[in-house]
Parts: C-alpha cells; structure tokens; sequence
C-alpha cells in the first residue's frame, strides 16, 4: 500500500522524519519496501497569471498571452481555448522538460516568438485532461514553483501489509500504528452532515437474503448532485496512492475506501429499479455484465446486489454497468457493506477481477465501520458535488459481529518472548493500538489483563494473538537474543544419513560432477525409454495441473533428468561429461495415496573418460568405465555381496546392459543407452548409465569393518592362461577358479584378455594372476603347484578350457 | 685420520716421506673413480711402492724393522681410508652429473585426473545442516508429494486461503478420486507436522529437502527449490531463544561481521512471526540494487509455533512451547555466492558444476 505523508498527517501528528518512520512501521511489522519522494518532476515548472491575450496575427486558432511570470513579464503563443486574461497557470520556460521527454525551447510559431508553453495537465502529465490549459485554484501566485503551488511536495511509503492486518489496508489504521509508535493521538476526518429532504428509508429497500456471505448492508442516498472533476487536494492525494482521479462521485468512494479501509459503491440511483436492493447468491447461469463492459456467466457461489429486474453488481468486486454513474447522473445511492473474505475472494479469482475493493473484503473489512465511512463520503459529496444528503442511513444487519474479549496472562507473554514485563506496561501497549483495557486482574503473581479488541481487528480472537501484539510493540531488537537451555538436544546425523554423505562424496572423488535435474518430466520420455512399460512402473504419479506437457510426469527414474543435463552440455558444445544425482523418484503404490519415494543414485557419461594427454591416448567412456565407478563405490562402501545379471532393460544396449543386484537384492541396472533412444532423444549413442537404489547401498554398506589378520608369511604368485570359447563369461572363469583354489589362494585378478591369429576363431585367452599364502606357515611350491594343477583340470572340465601355451 | 706424531715421523724417513707426499699429491689430483684405481693400484697394488717397501723390511734390523714397520702400517690404513672417502666422494659427483642430465620440462601439463564436485546447493545443505547439528539437531525428512492435511490444515492454513489454489500449487492426479488431496509440498514445513506426530518433545530437529510452487521459471523463481525447516520445541522456549538461534546460524553462513536484524511478520503456522535480514554484503549497509536499496536482505522467515499446530499433533500448548523457522536453500545461494539466476542450479551446466 502506498502511503502519502501529507495525507497522513490529516490523521495523525507526523513527529519523526520519513526515514525514522519507515524504520518504526519496518519493526513492528509493517515492513517498508520503499519510499519514494514526490514533486521532483515539477521543479522545473513555474506560475504563470496571464495578463493580456491578443489574437495571432498568422494563425486564427492561436493567441498570444502576456504571461506575468513573477516580476518578469513574457509572451507566449498558446492554442487552448480556455486561455482568458487572468487565468493563472503552471509554464514551462525554455529548457524545462517535460515527463514525456520533450524539452521546451524558445521558438518562433508562425511568426511569432513564444518564450514557453503554458501547460494542460495532461502535458504535465497528472491526468487525461487535454482540453485547454491547467487553471490553478485561489492563492497561487505568478512565479511560484508549481510543486509548491500544488502542494506537490510529498514523500510515499510503499508498505507490505500483511495478510493479518486488512486494518492497514487504510490511512487510518497506517496512522493508528504511526500513533502507537510515536506516542501521538489519532484524529476522525471531518464528518459535518447537513441533512434534507425525503429519509432515505422512503427511497431505499435493502433485502439481505444470504446472510452469511454479507452480515451488513448499510446505504446512504445523496441527491442534487452535480458530476464534474474532484478538487486537486483529492486528485493529489488518490495519484499518490495510485489511483486515477476519474470524477468527484467516484473519487470520493475511492478516497473514502483508501481513508477508512471501506470499499463503497455508488449506484446511479435513478437506474435502480424501485430503490431496492436484493443481496442474494447468483442463480447458476445468471449473468451480468460488469463496469469493465464484461458479461461474465455466474455460480451459485458468487454474491449479488440485485434490484427487481436482476443483478446490479458483483458484490464486493465490481460494478454492473446498468447502474454506473455518469456524467447525467443527479441522486446516488450509496453502498457501504460487510461481504464475507473468503467468498469474495473466490469470486475476484473466479472472475479473474481482483480490485482495491475485492482486496480488502477479501481480507476483512470492520463490519462497525460501515456506517462511518458512509456518512463520511455523503459528507465529502456534499461538499465536492454540492449534492444534498437525504436524513438517515438504510442499515441492514443480517448479523452482527461483536467486538471479542480475550484475556492475555502477562507471565505467560513474557515467558514465550523471553523478557520481563509488568501488568501496567502491557495494558500501556495494548491501549496503544486502541484495545479497550476493561481490567487488569492480580492474583497472586500471576497478572491478567483483560480486553475487547476492536472489530477493525478481524485477527485478534486468541491470547497468542496478544502476545504477538505485545511482542512487536515492545520492539523485537529489544528482545535479547539467547540459546535454548535444555540439554535433551544431541545433534547427529544417522547412519544412513553419513552413508549417503560418503556416497556423493565418492562419486565426486573418482570424478563426476554432482548435478540436480527437475524432478518432473514429459510423459514423453516415457514413451522413449520404455514404449511397452516393461521396466517403469505402468502407473505413474502426474500433476494435474502442470506448467506445461513437458513437466507433467514425477520421475519414476532419474534417467530422464541425466539425459536432458547431458544433451544441456552437448548442445553447448562440452563433449566430455561425468555426472552423478541423487534424488527421489516416484512410484504410486497401490491403496495408497502417497507413492513410494525411494532415493536413487544415477549416473550418466558421455564422452571421454579421460582426455588425450601429450604423452598418451584418450580414454572414451564405455560399459567398462561405468562398471569401474560402481566397483570402486561398492569398495568404498565394503559391500561385497553384490552381482551383475545379463537382463534386458527395454532403455539399454540389449547386449551391453545389466542388472545390478545387492544383498541379494535388485539394487539397479547398468550399461550403454539404446540406440534407439539416442535417436529419438538426438543424442550421441555412446552414452554409459548407471541407476541404483541408495536403501540397498545403505542397507548393506558397511560401517564397522572388523580387522583382519595380515599375512606374515611369503606369498607364491602364479600366472594362469586359459583358452576358452568367446561366450563363457570371465566371471564362471574366474568363479570355478576361487572354488578351487580354496583356502590357500587368497587373491585372483584378471590381466589380460587376448583374442588374435594365435587362437581359434572365437576363442579367448583370459590370463590370472593368482596369489597363494597361508596363515600360519610358509607355503611350499609343491602346496601351491597341486592347487594350480587342479584349478587347470577343473577348467578344462567345467568352462572347455585349455592352458594356453 | 693420521696423528701429527705420526705424519711427522713419516715424513722424516728418507723413503716413507716421499711415497706419503706422493700419495697425498696423487689423491688430491684424482678428478674420477678411474684416478683413484690408478693411486690404489701405483701404491697399493701387489707390486705397488708402499706394498713393495713394507715387503722389503724383512731385510731390515730388527729395531727398524718394527719402526719402519709401524709407520709403513699406519700409512697403508690412512692411504686406504682416504682412497676410499674421495672415491666415494667422486662417485656421487659422477652420478649427480650424470642425473643432470637427465632434464624434464618440469612445465608440462601433470597427468590428468578426472575431477569431480558437488552440486552448490548439496554443499550450502550440508553447511546448513552442519551448523544445526552443532546446536544439537537431528537431520529429519518428509515425503515431497504429500498430503493436504500435512502441507496446509494442519498448519493452520484455511482451507480458502490463496497458496491453496491451482495456480500456486501442484496438485497430483489420483487413481479414484477427482478432487485431490495429494499434492506436491509447497515447503518442508509438512515434516514439522509428521515429526511431531510420531515424536513427543524436547524435539530439535531440521529437515531439508526439495519443495514445489507453481511457478513460471525466471530468475527468482522455479517451480521445484530446495528449504531447510527447522523446528525446536521443549519447556520454557522463548521467542529470545528462536533469535539467539538464528542469529548464531546467520553468522555462521554469512560470516561475524554480518549484522542480523527480527521483523516482525505473518505466518499460518506461526506466531508471533518474524522475516529475519542479515545486513547487505554488496553495499555494506548503505542500500544498493541488490538489497532494493534497503542494506539488508532477508533470508529466512520463522516464529513461535501457533498453538493451533501443537493442537493439530496432540502437543500441549500450556506445558511446551516451540519455534520454527523456513528458509531457502537456493535464496542463500543467490546471496552467498552471488549467482544471479535460479535457473542455473538445475541446468546442470558443467561450466558452473566445475565451480564449485
């Protein structure tokens, strides 16, 4: 809300400088995001009295005015027809510039030299009025700066109200907190009627029909009036708020509603069918069309004022059209009500009309101030509009909202602040901001002060209420900042948790880069990975109101995410990329609202492993490098029982893929993406995936390794070159040869892997190094040579093997 | 090393004292291992000078016998030690030269090393939850897709209010039903909730995690962010302790010199609420783009836990009492370390990964 300080201080005595009071409002909960200082833009401009006016002599539209600038008299050409002599007017003299960008200078027109422009007010651009030139009311004087002139001096708060306070939403309420702050006193507006005529209860009927959606109606009637422009104190004043000045009877609702936090409506009274009006919910279909020339379909939900012949408003939000003041507009009725927050809230988002009013019914306007700010802007219409204020106000209450009395126990406020506080200095905070102290009640040691709080303050119904109240008045910088005292607190992190720290740290460690992809995706990833849903979940968790098709899906694989980030790095022209994720993927579970959550590790590669260097040859990543980060993390994590299985996975290299099983478990997969996934999400085919589940790493990592003895005794090592046929896996190999060996081969490890002219044609020689010790001897040769030899029969009877010679 | 005594009657026998001041010449002109075999040999060789002096004493009287004897031994040992020191001497002056020879160009590129990092806002996470533990809190977590009773009733938010609707939430499809109930956590908030109902006080806890709003991505905004919650309830907290705390966690995320301001504010769940500020690093205070001219920028909201909540998990609101605080991972990010688009933390760009 924008604040004018000269308007403020109508209502309160502004005793500190802007700044300070930004500061107080700032800490006691009314933060200022800004203050903006008026009438810079105006400096340049000055008053002028014009003093003669004769006729152009080249051009018949024009005249020349001698314009007395103050002591100094010039002669300007001017087309507006309002230009007479004596008219006082705001000029611009060569080198002034104007808020549109021009600079005025002087020039010749047709002849005729003009030492400045004398200004219309849309040229110095305070409203739409083009018509002829601005006249400036009594009291301005020739040569005056025109800021002066106009009182255009001011400062604006931009203030954030908080959701709580709807009070502040007003001059008032700002003043009210102001008063607090300051130790000031408030001050009403002036509010003089001069009531005549016919009482308006002859005139107006209201009927409340639905009563919860609007407790009060109360309507004053003003009749005689003449439209025409607001005086420029008011359109001032309404500019510096933020709203266009548009004619005195709409401005004064406005000016009302930004005075005392009221929203009023004017109805042309002459349109409103037999002065009475029907609050009533809209019947399904109902239309109406709104002052913005709208005709927008209704619900049962949305709140009507209606006369006999249908709707005449949206109620609390907009206007019908059918009613609206205008220029022939003579009686007014005037609207001044209590609508309920949440409906007209609805209503203003349904209809996609949020409005100055909606805004504060939405948030709670003082069902008791209804009738004060009627006869407040019946009073400012008879002064402005010199229209006659018909005797008594229409007040219906379907009804009423009382003022609710709350007790606060001071030791209990003072115990969840944090402070020490007295009974009387508490009841000083609460008189404050205007609470009506009814009792302060001592019992022992314990004190109770007992308040109504008023109805402009929907938000205090509870003793905590108060207590927020006290605590922010008291000053939060005041509060002395302390630590909790118990000792029950014990910081940790659990197992799982330092487990999953050690995993990221790992993966960086051997070099991938930690990324964090979107965690919602496009069912069209889905359709690419895995067209027949054979490995996702067929059932997916989806928004059902995305921002767009291509964020509709919850994960249920981070797959997806690491794509779009390496394709994000290709297309920016980085080829060799190494990340790693962790993070939660969805999967609905039957009979239960909430999907399963399990957190994943994923990995993608593209590119290089490691670079060409000066000295040797890149590395390209492939199934292998891949396989390398997963061993090297099981390492990491002493998990041993884990296993790879040849399985189809409908997103991976058919033949280059695996599954990834862990304390025999399914833990995840591993291998090169499809090519035909790389095709249809245009990336690369060499691309190395891994994707596991981090329960089965944590759930099977181990924290405490036991010792285990080291050997003393020398070991034997022995290298084993086998022959076999191309599809016996290295891992029978190698397993027929642990079993075997037993006890005394300790370590086997594969080095190398030959196939070439010195072999069959679909044969292999896979070569071992094996390492034998004992524990508790020195191993013979001949222990060692027998063990070998056995490995070598085995291998031949169980993989087909020969010894290579 | 040879006695003076000694030397000096070496050096008066007509015959030792020329083949000790030739040897000494001798040694002192070997410049390699090869001149050294040369004196070895020319003076202790089989048919060397000394060799063949100390052969011929048998010849000699009995008395010069064992003078010659013993003079000739000493200068056998001392001739021998020091063939051995300057040879030993030469040796390591033929190896250094021959090493400094061996030149690399110690300016080419090391071996490479893949290197790896971890995401920004994993390491401000860890930072945050480092800090809390310190003070004594645990580290919990709540499902990101969630229930409305968890994300909004249960704290306190009316069932009309505006963060409710579609165009702030995401909501998610159920199988059955057509009004939905499930819907993507709008903060962590949620976690305080489920904690406390499996959880009685004293309760320290933090919970980080990723948090959704329906948010068109621009600098400021994503529709998916990562907070940190916290939560401490126990007997007798105080508003002065939710200060005490955050005050210690701003300075240890921002550093000493940053000054920590409360203002008051307005929160469903809590109350009385604050936003807390930490003074502007940009422009120390003064006002600037960054801080909208205010010298400070706000980090976090927090407050004391309405009364309703503890109602919601059967918490007595008269016996205990608690604070609570949100804040933004990506938000202290952006202030921290001064990255100037929220986008960026989910691009996954290897050029910003590497940074950090």
């Amino acid at each position: 809300m924008r604040v004018s300080l000269e308007w403020l201080a109508e209502y309160v005595d502004l005793v500190k400088s802007p700044q300070e009071l930004a500061d107080l409002l700032t800490g006691s909960g009314t933060a200022v995001d800004g203050i903006e200082v008026l009438g810079g833009e105006y400096e340049a401009f000055i008053v002028g009295r014009v003093v003669d006016v004769s006729s152009h002599p080249g051009a018949d539209r024009l005249t020349v005015c001698r314009v007395d600038l103050g002591g100094e008299v010039a002669d300007i050409v001017c087309g507006a027809p309002n230009v007479r002599v004596g008219a006082v007017s705001p000029v611009a003299l060569p080198g002034a510039k104007l808020p549109d960008g021009s600079v005025i200078s002087e020039t010749s027109i047709r002849g005729v030299t003009s030492r400045g422009m004398l200004l219309s007010e849309r040229e110095l651009g305070i409203s739409e009025e083009a018509a002829g030139i601005m006249l400036l009311e009594e009291g301005a004087q020739a040569g005056d700066k025109l800021v002066d002139a106009l009182g255009m001096r001011d400062t604006v708060l931009e203030l954030e109200i908080t959701p709580n306070r709807p009070d502040c939403l007003s001059m008032m309420g700002i003043a009210r907190e102001v008063a607090a702050l300051t130790g000031e006193k408030t001050r009403w507006p002036r509010c003089e009627l001069r009531e005549e005529g016919c009482p308006a209860e002859h005139d107006v009927r209201v009927e409340i029909v639905d009563g919860d959606l609007c407790s009060r109606y109360a309507a004053r009637v003003i009749d005689r009036l003449e439209m025409g422009n607001s005086p420029w104190w008011m359109r001032r004043r309404l500019r510096a708020a933020g709203i266009r000045p548009i004619s005195n009877v709409v401005d004064v609702t406005n000016y009302v509603m930004l005075e005392l936090g009221q929203p009023l409506h004017a109805f042309d009274y002459d349109l409103v069918r037999e002065g009475h009006i029907i609050v009533r919910r809209a019947a399904s279909g109902e239309r109406i069309t709104t002052l913005d020339g709208v005709e927008r379909s209704l619900t049962t939900e949305d709140l009507l004022i209606c006369d006999p012949g249908g709707p005449i408003a949206l109620a609390g939000v907009m206007g019908g059209e059918h009613t609206e003041v205008g220029e022939g507009t003579t009686k007014v009725l005037l609207e001044s009500a209590h609508f309920d927050p949440a409906n007209t809230m609805r209503t203003a988002r349904t209809h996609e009309l949020p409005s100055e009013a909606s805004y504060r019914f939405e948030r709670g306007v003082d069902p008791g101030g209804c009738v004060r700010a009627a006869d407040r802007a019946a009073y400012l219409m008879q002064e402005l509009g010199r229209g006659v204020v018909e005797p008594g106000v229409v007040d219906v209450r379907a009804r009423v909202i009382r003022p609710i009395r709350l007790e606060l126990r001071v030791k209990h406020a003072a115990g969840l602040i944090g402070i020490s506080l007295r009974g009387e200095d508490v009841a000083a905070l609460l008189r404050s901001i205007a609470l009506d102290v009814l009792e302060i009640k001592e019992d022992g040691d314990e004190t109770t002060i007992g308040v109504e709080a008023p109805t402009f303050r929907p938000d205090l119904v509870r003793e905590i209420d108060l207590v927020e109240e006290v605590a922010r008045l008291y000053g939060y910088d005041r509060i002395p900042a302390t630590l909790p005292r118990s000792s029950h607190n014990v910081g940790h992190l659990t197992q799982e948790q330092k487990t999953r720290r050690e995993i990221a740290g790992v993966m960086a460690g051997i070099g991938l880069h930690e990324a964090i992809t979107l965690a919602f995706i496009s069912q069209r990833w889905l359709d690419t990975l895995d067209p027949e849903r054979k490995y996702l979940p067929s059932e997916l968790a989806s928004l059902r109101n995305p921002i767009s098709v291509e964020t509709a899906i919850m994960r249920p694989s981070l797959l997806p995410g690491m794509l779009e980030a390496v394709g994000f790095n290709l297309n920016r022209r980085m080829t060799d990329i190494h990340l790693f994720e962790i993070g939660r993927v969805f999967r609905p579970l039957r009979g239960d609202k909430l999907p399963a959550e399990p957190l994943m590790l994923g990995c993608a590669l593209a590119g290089r492993w490691l670079p060409k260097q000066w000295d040797r040859e890149e590395e390209e990543v492939d199934f292998f490098t891949c396989k390398g980060i997963l061993e090297r993390l099981l390492q990491s994590l002493h998990i041993t029982d884990w296993d790879l299985r040849r399985e189809r996975m409908p997103f991976l290299h058919p033949a280059r893929s695996c599954a990834v099983g862990i304390g025999g478990a399914d833990a995840g997969y591993l291998g090169m993406i499809h090519p035909r996934v790389a095709a249809e999400a245009s990336l690369p085919e060499n691309i190395a995936v891994l994707e596991l589940d981090m329960a089965r790493l944590t759930s099977v990592a181990q924290s405490l390794i036991p010792y285990q003895e080291i050997p003393r005794y020398p070991s034997i090592q022995m290298d084993l070159a086998m022959v076999v046929a191309e599809e016996v896996d290295s891992q029978d190999v190698e397993g027929v040869i642990r079993e075997v060996g037993g006890d005394l081969l300790r370590d086997v490890r594969l080095f190398d892997l030959y196939r070439g002219r010195q072999l069959g044609v679909s044969e292999k020689s896979l070569a071992y190094s094996l390492s034998f010790y004992a524990m508790d001897r020195t191993l013979r040769d001949e222990e060692a040579r027998s063990v070998y030899d056995d490995i070598v029969s085995a291998l031949a009877q169980r993989c087909g093997a020969r010894l290579r010679a | 090393m040879i006695s003076r005594k000694l030397r000096e009657e070496i050096d008066a026998d007509p015959e030792l004292g020329v083949i000790y001041r030739e040897a000494q010449t001798a040694l002192e002109s070997a410049a390699d291992p090869g001149d050294i075999e040369s004196v070895r040999v020319s003076f202790l060789g089989r048919k060397g000078r000394l060799s063949a002096l100390l052969q011929g004493i048998k010849d000699l009287s009995p008395e010069e016998r064992r003078r010659v004897g013993r003079l000739g031994n000493n200068l056998k040992t001392w001739l021998e030690n020091s063939l051995e020191k300057k040879g030993d001497m030469l040796r390591r002056q033929e190896l250094e030269g021959t090493l400094a020879g061996e030149r690399l160009d110690i300016t080419l590129p090391g071996r490479y090393m893949p290197f790896g990092t971890r995401h920004l806002l994993s390491r401000i996470i860890e930072e945050i939850e480092d800090i809390f533990i310190g003070m004594g809190y645990r580290v919990v977590e709540g499902p990101e897709v969630e229930l409305d009773y968890y994300n909004f009733e249960a704290l306190n938010t009316p069932d009309w209010h505006p963060s409710k609707s579609l165009s702030d939430t995401f909501y998610v499809n159920v199988p059955d039903g057509e009004h939905s109930d499930v819907l993507l956590r709008t903060h962590t908030s949620p976690v305080q909730i489920r904690v406390m109902e499996k959880t009685p006080p004293p309760l320290y806890v933090i919970a980080p995690g990723k948090a959704y709003r329906h948010d068109v991505p621009d600098a400021t905004h994503s529709p998916m962010f990562h907070q940190v919650e916290g939560l401490a309830v126990d007997e007798g907290i105080t508003l002065g302790d939710l200060k005490g705390t955050l005050e210690h966690f701003a300075k240890r995320m921002f550093g000493d010199d940053r000054l920590v301001r409360f203002r008051p504010h307005f929160f469903p769940f809590t109350e009385p609420s604050a936003e807390v500020d930490v003074s502007c690093n940009i422009c120390g205070g003064t006002g600037c783009r960054v801080c909208s001219g205010t010298g400070w920028l706000e980090i976090l909201g927090s407050g004391m836990v309405d009364p309703n909540v503890f109602e919601y998990v059967g918490y007595d609101s008269e016996a205990i009492s608690g604070f609570a605080f949100g804040m933004g991972v990506e938000r202290i990010a952006l202030l921290k370390y001064g990255v100037p688009d929220i986008r960026y933390f989910f691009d996954n760009d290897l050029r910003l990964l590497g940074q950090y």
